[in-house]
């Protein structure tokens, strides 16, 4: 039977020329690990672009369903299987797990000296490639349309504001307006799954087409004659480490996801001036040296200047032969010099956000039985219940105050507030202290109602 | 490079001093440079590789070298087992040669194990591949499906809703259509949306016409049996033939479908034309004070039973 289709498609499309132009792609010196990466970028990509079309089914892009339509996307199960959840964590882990891969991948190429003639415009593709998953996870950003989201991007969205002459033109066209709203979210969403894809496949395929002409650059070491001598095929061996390497990087997601869901934080509320917002990890370092550079507009304008044009200039200027690692020093420990500082600067940035509690959901649920129970609700409105005396803890779990502080809050608000006149509730166990505790961290931040059960 | 290089099998290969050394038998392609690196040539006793800086110039006819008869006897054996044809895509630019002529050194792993077990250790390796992506598929596809079939499949709720009107208000043995405000839950969204439904109070329990025509079929669910009144009969709006609104008309007292011209009895059974079941009764609840509720399904379309759409 299959040997019937192939036949069938070789007398018509020639697939077994085909299959073999695609499959017996040479490789110098053999198959390595060293040349995975690659194809675990792509790998991620196809992720990506298949749980992102799952969440484009249930996903209403305006700013009064945005939110709304990803909390009922965490709700979605299927007999007991949190799907919904499990394809918006893929795709969120995704994200990360694929800017970490286009770093491995930059890496390895430039270690190996393999941007070098003639791969120059290879690595020029590649470097919009970079552009491409930049952009995309940022505009990704935005379209929960949560607080993080929406104060995330009207930060990401002013830097470009900065930019003199255009910055004010550029930020508002891409915003649709002066302010964030519909037409933002509506802008942000068509980068994202229509305008980024179509360029994603195409300079992929550039990229992989160029890939064809000049063949691997093959190891940095050796002579042609060694490597010709040493030659494989790219199928099957490689192939099968690539396999191996996708499964990992898969069950890795996978964990991911399943482990560390996603969040989702109250509705966007334009009104919270409290909200601080914190970039996604891989902007860390960037967010922390911007914060060393003064004046401000150098470097928001300098840095990702800087940055494109070492990238884009790189094999133009570097035109020596040599491709070992070993033999450009220099190559090498600047490499290793930008890599220890934006781990450093990364750090320096994650120490300087508060961190929120990680809310233990059982002790939450308990939590809020106190809290409905031992008068709390009695002062303080949450989520439109509740009296008016106290403050609206509708968000406290978002301003980062950590257990220890809101415990004393409970038992003794006067060390925070002089003037607080907000009863001691010494009488509350340790335990309901903790639970309590708990509750309050998670206000804004989790435990939204499900909108699959109907009320 | 410029010119384009001819090489055409079985001309002279000419020596240092203009003597015959053999025939050109086979280009040598270094894959992975993308380049023509050698000839192979037959002279009297065996095949020998001529490395290309060898080579002096090449034309239609002859291919001259500066080797001795000597060099050619000392250079390296041609061995067939270790080389294979090379596909015509990987012709390199600015060379023609003659099919069949080109050859490449095999991989690594075919000249060492030999043919046979290179072949099956690879197909165990492009085995353990389909595995492997299959095993990534699946576990791709199956939540991806249950997703799917997440909002597919939620079911749809009960709710009774109010009509605003008392039973006694209603005229006799003639169906009244009343609208209702009801609610569309679709995924994240709930629209308000407008239905209605036939009122037909009876005049008595006894009165020939009371009982739907479902009930005499026994076309409905338990839910639908457990909410009927004597008194009352709740038809949908909708005419199960193609889902038209059938109308009243009231000099020939029958419900008559403006589409197909399907025609029912007051209770709802078929009496013409091409609906396959009565009109769908739905269950009603009449409280003592004589206010009613319904609970407002929606049938497949179509068909002869009587089929709730979840
Ligand atoms: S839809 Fe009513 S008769 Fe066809």
């Amino acid at each position: 039977m299959g040997q019937k289709i192939v036949e069938y498609l070789d007398e018509r499309v020639r697939i077994r020329a085909l299959m073999s132009f695609l499959l017996n792609e040479p490789m110098p010196g053999g198959s390595r690990w060293a040349y995975i990466p690659g194809s675990m970028v792509l790998f991620v990509l196809i992720l990506q672009f298949i749980t992102g079309m799952m969440l484009a089914f249930y996903y209403g892009g305006t700013p009064d369903h945005a939110w709304d339509s990803v909390n009922y996307i965490d709700h979605l199960t299927y007999r007991g299987v949190p799907v919904g959840r499990l394809i918006r964590g893929i795709h969120y882990w995704g994200s990360s797990i694929m800017v970490i891969a286009v770093g491995i991948h930059l890496l390895q190429v430039f270690l190996w000296g393999a941007y070098k003639r003639p791969r120059e415009i290879m690595w020029l593709v590649g470097t919009v490639l970079l552009a491409l998953t930049m952009t995309a996870a940022f505009s990704g950003y935005l379209l929960p349309w949560d607080e993080r989201a929406y104060w995330g991007t009207i930060v990401g969205t002013n830097m470009i504001g900065l930019i003199p002459l255009v910055g004010e033109a550029i930020k508002d066209a891409i915003r649709g307006g002066v302010g964030l709203g519909a037409l933002t979210l509506s802008h942000f969403f068509t980068l994202h799954t229509m305008i980024l894809p179509t360029l994603f496949i195409l300079f992929v395929m550039l990229h992989m087409v160029i890939f064809r002409r000049v063949g691997p650059a093959g190891p940095f070491s050796g002579t042609p004659e060694q490597n010709e001598a040493t030659k494989d095929t790219f199928y099957p061996r490689q192939v099968l480490m690539d396999s191996f390497g996708m499964m990992g990087v898969f069950i890795l997601i996978l964990l991911l996801a399943i482990l560390r869901p996603p969040g989702l934080e109250s509705v966007a509320n334009p009104s919270n001036a409290a909200y601080n917002p914190t970039p996604a990890w891989y902007f860390d370092w960037i967010f922390q040296l911007l914060k060393m550079i003064r004046p401000e507009i150098v470097g928001v304008v300098g840095l990702p200047v800087l940055i494109a044009v070492v990238l884009v200039l790189l094999p133009f200027l570097d035109k020596k032969p040599v491709r070992s690692p070993f033999k450009r020093p220099l190559s090498v420990l600047s490499t290793l010099f930008v890599l220890v500082s934006m781990v450093v600067l990364s750090i320096m940035a994650e120490n300087g956000y508060k961190k929120l509690v990680d809310v233990d959901r059982a002790a939450m649920a308990r939590g809020q039985v106190v809290f409905n129970q031992s008068g709390c609700i009695g002062c303080h409105t949450v989520f439109g219940k509740g009296g008016k005396i106290g403050p609206d803890l509708s968000e406290e779990g978002l301003v980062g105050h950590s257990e220890h502080w809101l415990t004393v809050q409970f038992v003794n608000s006067k060390a925070h507030f002089p003037d607080s006149i907000m009863p001691d509730f010494t009488y509350l166990t340790k335990q309901q202290q903790h639970d309590l505790s708990m509750y309050i961290s998670s206000l804004g931040r989790m435990g939204w109602p499900d909108p699959t059960k109907a009320q | 490079m410029g010119e384009e290089v001819t090489y055409r099998v079985g001309i002279p290969v000419l020596g240092l001093r203009g003597e015959n050394l053999g025939r050109l038998e086979k280009v040598l392609f270094t894959e992975s440079r993308h380049q023509v690196t050698g000839l192979v040539v037959r002279s009297l006793e065996s095949l020998h590789i001529v490395p290309l800086e060898k080579v002096t110039s090449v034309s239609g006819t002859e291919i001259r070298t500066h080797l001795t008869p000597n060099d050619l006897h000392q250079s390296p054996v041609f061995d067939p087992t270790q080389y294979e044809e090379v596909p015509p895509w990987f012709f390199p630019p600015g060379h023609h040669i003659e099919l069949g002529a080109l050859v490449t050194i095999k991989p690594l792993d075919v000249r060492e194990q030999g043919e046979e077990s290179a072949v099956s250790r690879r197909a165990f390796m492009g085995k353990s591949v389909a595995l492997l992506a299959s095993a990534i598929g699946i576990s791709l596809l199956v939540p991806i499906g249950g997703y799917i079939m997440a909002a597919a499949t939620t079911p749809v709720t009960d709710n009774w809703r109010d009509l605003g009107v008392k039973l006694q208000d209603l005229p006799l043995d003639e169906p009244v259509q009343r609208s209702f405000r009801a609610v569309s839950v679709s995924g994240w969204m709930r629209v308000p949306e407008d239905r209605s439904v036939w009122l037909i109070r009876h005049s008595g329990a006894s009165d020939p016409w009371s009982e739907p025509e479902d009930q005499k079929k026994n076309l409905d669910s338990p839910l639908e049996e457990g909410h009927a009144d004597p008194r009352l009969t709740v038809l949908s709006p909708i005419c199960p033939h193609l889902g038209c609104e059938p109308q009243w008309h009231k000099g020939q007292k029958l419900f008559i479908c403006p589409c197909h011209h399907s025609i029912y009895q007051l209770n709802g059974k078929v009496i013409g034309g091409p609906a396959p079941r009565p009109m769908d009764q739905l269950p009603v609840r009449i409280s003592p004070d004589g206010s009613i509720a319904v609970i407002y399904e929606q049938f497949a379309i179509g068909i002869a039973a009587k089929v709730r759409l979840a």
